[in-house]
């Protein structure tokens, strides 16, 4: 088969696709040995079809990057069929749970390629990715992100959830006030490993010439969205409620840097054009709250924080002369250098240094990579700040520092654009 | 063309249900008659039934379409006359087709003469033949049937001054099946049909015959009991005999009427027409498979009925709440088109007219394991009328040709008993059988092909069903088989063009026939045998070992 040939879908997994034919929506589940958590999540996510979807064509489609523990097994042992009848009797249709196994090594990027090859060759109205990373899916995430695409005609949903106020911290002081920045729009989540999607959103993105350039690599949900808003989609959020991460040993910073900023600042470039003529930024529409910050007290070890921040400003010097400019530079030298209890990285300090990184990211001034590691020693001086004052905060302060950090972003971003613009 | 002989005839049977008041009038009053109906006899040989299945003809009051019975042993006068009758079936025998009549056991008509005498005084001889009581909260676990005109199962009777048992409408009250005199009676009038020689017994509302305090007064042993007694009777003094059930129930609380083989010979499976319909509008065989699954193993010389729509709602009783609303909004967007717990409507109209689905629900109907039932009409597509009250939408007549009145009749169109359709699509200028019996690619010649290949083998009737689940839910696919001899069938139930792969590795070697056009396919291997299906198609294959 020619299609099979020149395609990175499976010839098993195309059958499996003939078999299952057009459906309305599509479930996305990227998994990479989920077994602990798979089985509950597909059960939620059925019991969410039948209850608020009854009648539409459905399946599930797991995406899998080479589990030994049998998540695929899981998935696909649930599917609701007339072959086990007793599975649910009060399901009006078949919902086909389907597996494949992609050909690489485990990569968020190839495993949502292929859900929205999936998707596309389904013909899907509404799509959406779950992850099984999330502890505890509840009942009704499924329709929240499901509903204002099909019923709706929203192209995008991101979720927002329901988070500690020291938690997401990537994303309350660099990913969300950036994109907002840049791109003009608020969306708390840009980067979110649950979303839905349509189908005509899908098949665009699938069509983009973003696969080979690093896009099979990490960070190509926050592209995904990226691509709606330049795209000019529908684009809107839907609070999904607190969420619990499983816990993943070699989980630090400089992945999630790599997957987040790495993202952003590889797509700012051809992005250009939309982004340098954006000013100010506009709410999208939200179902449900727009977020909800979570107070308990936790322990952060700000002394380490402050830590690696100082001894990485020392050791890093010479990068940062490559990236920096001589002004920021002297100022996170003389930050550094302050006792613990002096110790602040402003706001204003961090958000030009963050765009001089974008800026020097793209004139690729030293290896990329080596920008984005050189960002960790940085960013977690300015955790240790956010924490610092946000220590007895309350939620409508945090969300208040949150929201002046954002304007930070918005009232610098000529700066950005005087950087970017800029020869060194 | 002789009756054949075969006790089992009824499983190899494709029975065609007609009304006589609808389908010719010979006498140009307006309403369909014996006469008529004999004179149309051709038409129905010639069509291939082997089995007619006439609804109540008897004197009624007809406030329920002739199934409020006001004497039992005489012909209604507007349909003829008993010897009117007596001709048709001596004419319907010489064609080879047997008659099936309607036996109304559960109830008479208020007007019938035993209910006058009963309800006379509470001392008459015949006040036991109806359930009377002084109150009317007795038997109340038992369910309304007619909720849309009906309130309770009791109404006052003035003249006797108490409550008398109604299961249906308030002018057809309940006999009392307690009383040994009104078996005596029932059985009686069954055999004087049955000495005439009339074939078989369509039993009206089977479940209600009994009432029981604490029970829903449904399905209960006592009826059973009454049933066996009939059939006993039956099988003695008049073997060959059929006994048709009607009782709308699940699978499993219907599989009691065919007792052990002495009770019912057949019974209508209710619960498996809705999803047939549900299954193609689903695109999904899953309603259809697993309502199969769920029906029990019957004797062997008993036999299921099935049918695609009849002279009642679509039935929506045998299906889940769920499914109700799935079927009322995909099948019947306005609620004129709904009644009591179904809708009224015909089939082509419910199938949008669409003579690819109207197609594959016949091919359905005649290949699923049972005996198919055709209702008048069904075989050229006609509509219905959904501003006629009540289910009298799929009673309007029978459409012969474009001319006056369709054919039916020479009277005034005013004086017809129901209006014909005349709409510019259902029409009787359009859709008639002469039309159709000129062309040859109309749906009344695919009719009569099917029904001619369908006749062609036992199998259908007789033999074994084997689902094979291919992986895509839109195709249903099962195998047939009856000794040495296997069928495939397989239907695509979704309006596009499917792929499909076949695991036939226990028929490895066989060739494919296609049954209608005897054309061959290629032999069956140990790989998956790959047929691609276009929307709504069907094929019947005959896997040869050649």
């Amino acid at each position: 088969m020619k299609l099979a040939e020149e395609s990175f879908l499976t010839d098993d997994f195309l059958r499996q696709l003939i078999n299952v034919g057009e459906v309305d929506i599509l479930v996305g589940l990227p998994t990479h040995n989920d077994a602990k958590t798979i089985g509950s999540i597909v059960h939620t996510i059925q019991r969410d079809i039948l209850r608020c979807f009854p009648r539409e064509r459905a399946v599930i489609i797991n995406a899998d990057g080479g589990s030994r523990d049998g998540t695929p097994e899981l998935v696909t042992g649930v599917s609701i069929d007339d072959l086990r009848p007793a599975s649910n009797p009060y399901a009006l249709r078949t919902l086909h749970s389907i597996s494949t196994r992609y050909a690489a090594s485990p990569s968020s990027g190839v495993a949502l390629r292929t859900i929205l090859a999936a998707a596309e060759l389904l013909r899907a109205k509404a799509c959406v990715v779950m992850s099984p990373e999330s502890a505890n899916i509840e009942s009704e995430w499924l329709s929240k992100l499901l509903r204002p695409i099909y019923r709706d005609g929203f192209d995008l949903v991101t979720p927002t959830y329901g988070r500690h106020k020291f938690e997401g911290l990537l994303i309350t002081n660099l990913l969300y006030p950036m994109v907002r920045a840049l791109y003009g729009v608020r969306i708390r989540e840009a980067y979110s490993p649950e979303f839905g999607f349509s189908g005509r959103l899908g098949s665009q993105f699938l069509g983009q010439n973003v696969w080979n350039d690093g896009a099979d690599g990490a960070g190509v949900e926050l592209r995904f969205t990226l691509a709606a808003i330049t795209g000019g989609y529908r684009i809107c959020q839907s609070f999904l409620g607190e969420k619990d991460h499983i816990e993943r040993r070699g989980a630090d910073l400089v992945p999630a840097l790599r997957q987040t900023v790495g993202a952003l600042f590889s797509v700012l470039e051809a992005d250009f054009p939309v982004w340098s003529s954006v000013a100010g930024s506009q709410p999208v529409p939200t179902t449900g709250a727009d977020q909800k910050v979570l107070l308990e007290p936790v322990r952060v070890n700000r002394k380490r924080l402050r830590e690696m921040f100082s001894t990485g400003v020392a050791e890093l010097d010479s990068v940062f002369q490559s990236i920096l400019s001589p002004s920021t530079l002297a100022e996170l030298r003389r930050i550094a250098r302050l006792e613990e209890a002096e110790f602040r990285y402003p706001a204003e300090l961090w958000v030009r240094t963050v765009y001089e990184f974008a800026a020097a990211y793209r004139k690729s001034v030293i290896s990329r990579d080596h920008i984005i590691q050189a960002l960790a020693p940085l960013f977690r001086g300015r955790v240790f700040t956010f924490v610092t004052e946000n220590r007895s905060a309350s939620a409508d302060d945090v969300e208040n520092n949150i929201e002046g950090l954002c304007l930070e972003f918005e009232q610098l971003k000529p700066y950005l654009l005087q950087m970017w613009k800029s020869r060194k | 063309m002789p009756l054949n002989r075969d006790v089992l005839w009824y499983k190899d049977a494709i029975i065609y249900q007609v009304h006589v008041r609808t389908f010719h009038d010979s006498n140009g009053d307006g309403i369909g008659d014996f006469q008529g109906l004999e004179g149309k006899l051709d038409y129905l040989q010639e069509l291939g039934i082997s089995a007619i299945w006439l609804m109540p003809f008897f004197p009624s009051p007809l406030r329920d379409d002739g199934y409020d019975i006001s004497d039992y042993v005489s012909v209604h006068s507007s349909y003829g006359t008993l010897e009117d009758f007596r001709k048709f079936l001596g004419a319907a025998h010489a064609r080879g087709i047997r008659v099936i009549i309607e036996m109304v056991l559960n109830h008479t008509s208020d007007q019938h003469p035993w209910f006058q005498e009963s309800r006379s005084s509470r001392d008459n001889p015949r006040r036991d033949w109806y359930v009377w009581s002084d109150t009317n909260t007795r038997y109340k676990d038992a369910r309304v049937i007619f909720l849309d005109t009906e309130t309770s199962n009791w109404a006052w009777d003035p003249i006797s001054k108490s409550y008398y048992w109604h299961r249906f409408f308030s002018h057809q009250p309940d006999l009392n099946y307690d009383n040994p005199a009104v078996r005596e009676q029932m059985w009686n009038v069954m055999k004087f049909w049955l000495e005439m020689g009339v074939d078989a017994f369509r039993l009206d509302a089977v479940p209600y015959l009994v009432e029981r305090e604490g029970t829903n007064c449904e399905n209960l042993p006592e009826t059973h009991g009454v049933l066996k007694e009939l059939r006993r009777k039956l099988d003695e003094q008049f073997p060959g005999r059929m006994l048709l059930a009607e009782a709308n129930q699940w699978p499993a609380d219907l599989r009691p009427y065919f007792g052990d083989g002495d009770e019912f010979h057949m019974a209508f499976h209710f619960p498996l027409m809705p999803r047939m319909f549900m299954g193609v509008k689903l695109e999904d065989r899953k309603p259809i498979t697993e309502i199969l699954q769920q029906t029990p193993e019957i004797p062997p010389l008993c036999q299921w009925s099935l049918f695609l729509r009849n002279h009642d709602e679509l039935t929506l009783e045998m299906v889940t709440d769920m499914e109700r609303d799935y079927m009322y909004d995909t099948y019947a967007g306005t609620k004129t088109m709904r009644l009591n717990l179904g809708i009224r409507r015909r089939l082509a109209p419910l199938l949008d007219n669409d003579r690819r689905r109207i197609e594959l629900m016949n091919g359905m109907l005649m290949s699923l394991p049972g005996t198919p039932i055709i209702y008048y009409g069904d075989e050229i597509g006609m509509g219905d009328n959904i501003n006629l009250g009540d289910r009298n939408g799929v009673r309007t007549p029978m459409q012969w040709s474009g001319g006056r009145n369709g054919g039916f009749s020479t009277v005034d169109p005013e004086r017809l008993y129901a209006p014909l359709i005349e709409d510019p699509v259902y029409g009787y200028p359009a859709v008639n059988v002469l039309r159709q019996t000129e062309t040859g690619h109309s749906l009344l010649h695919w009719m009569r092909r099917m029904i001619t290949v369908r006749r062609s083998t036992a199998v259908f009737g007789r033999g074994s069903i084997e689902f094979l689940y291919p992986a895509s839910h839109r195709i249903l696919a099962y195998v047939r088989r009856l000794g040495s001899e296997a069928v495939l069938v397989v239907n695509n139930l979704s309006s596009t063009a499917q792929a499909v792969e076949l695991d036939l590795r226990r028929y490895k070697g066989n060739i494919l026939i296609e049954m209608s056009g005897k054309n061959m396919f290629p032999r069956v291997s140990d790989l998956p045998y790959l047929l691609t299906m276009g929307p709504y198609q069907f094929y019947w294959f005959w896997l040869r070992r050649i």
